[in-house]
């Protein structure tokens, strides 16, 4: 009943659900990072193989897992960390011309 | 039970107490553990690179970046045109400027800093430097002057705590108004 693949989805979820409901806006910058973790978690699952070991240098080729995914994983990660540096500089900016990081008093604001 | 499956519902448990928290320095640091949590996974799916990527950038940099960044954000940067000591702070007597911002400061849970002259307008200085507040003096009346922008909150909310005072004017200057000085 406990899947891994279901696990990760509610992961997904429970992320999704916390940047539409969040105030802060911090907090709805770490729940993007959570969704990125988590969606790169549902992506290496996918490709694991049971009873295969890590792509370096394998005895057999047969029992390796693909080493493709996890390059491009790898990359998804480095562009999590710098969106994550423009969001928080924008947000310093948002700070000190609205008074505020609250969505719910930013948007009153805006009318 | 599966190992693997014991670590998803931690990630789950940390990411609900992520979502449930208020406090912004907790959220910093139970992403570090959820992302140090996540790395262990990675491991146990066979890819040890993305592991090591994920220990580097997950669990210290962008903590990093998240609380420097928090530390920014809580500034109240205040530059000081005066010549008396309306905002000097000193361990017997403050002046009263002071006094007011510090107070209106610590209700906000935010960190004053004041800075001495700058050159430059006021317009200027608010488009490139990320001040809130400029302090002067009016020649002709002799009342001290508050100039913040007029989108920001917090300068309403400074306008109601300056009512009392006679000599303080909290002056809102709109976007692209330039400061006649």
């Amino acid at each position: 009943m406990f899947n891994e693949y279901l696990l990760s989805f509610i992961l997904i979820l429970i992320s999704l659900y916390g940047l539409c409901t969040s105030k802060n806006i911090i907090k709805s910058i770490v729940c993007l990072n959570i969704l990125e973790i988590s969606i790169i978690l549902f992506f290496l699952r996918i490709f694991d193989v049971s009873g295969g070991s890590a792509p370096i240098l394998p005895n057999e080729l047969s029992s390796m897992v693909d080493p493709l995914p996890q390059a491009l994983v790898i990359t998804a990660i480095v562009i999590g960390a710098s969106v994550t540096a423009l969001a928080l500089m924008l947000s310093i900016k948002v700070f000190h011309h609205y008074g505020t990081l609250d969505w719910k008093e930013l948007l009153e604001r805006e009318g | 039970m599966n190992i693997n499956i014991l670590l998803q519902l931690l990630l789950i448990l940390i990411a609900v107490f992520i979502i449930s928290s208020k406090d912004n320095l907790k959220i910093v640091i139970s992403y570090s553990v959820f992302s140090l949590i996540a790395a262990c996974l990675y491991f146990l799916y066979k890819a040890p690179d993305v592991a090591l990527a994920e220990i580097a950038v997950g669990s210290a940099i962008v903590p990093l970046i998240l609380i420097l960044s928090i530390s920014k954000q809580r500034e109240f940067i205040v530059l000081n045109r005066l010549e008396d000591s309306f905002l000097e702070a000193s361990d017997e007597r403050s002046g009263i400027g002071y006094e007011i911002l510090s107070e209106f400061c610590k209700y906000y849970g935010l960190k004053l800093k004041i800075y001495k002259k700058l050159p430059g307008k006021a317009n200027g200085i608010f488009s490139h430097r990320n001040i809130d507040l400029i302090v002067e003096k009016h020649h002709l009346s002799r009342r001290y002057l508050f100039k913040g922008k007029e989108s920001s909150i917090l300068m309403y909310k400074l306008e109601k705590l300056a009512a009392p005072y006679e000599d303080i004017k909290v002056i809102k200057l709109e976007e692209g108004e330039t400061d006649e000085q």
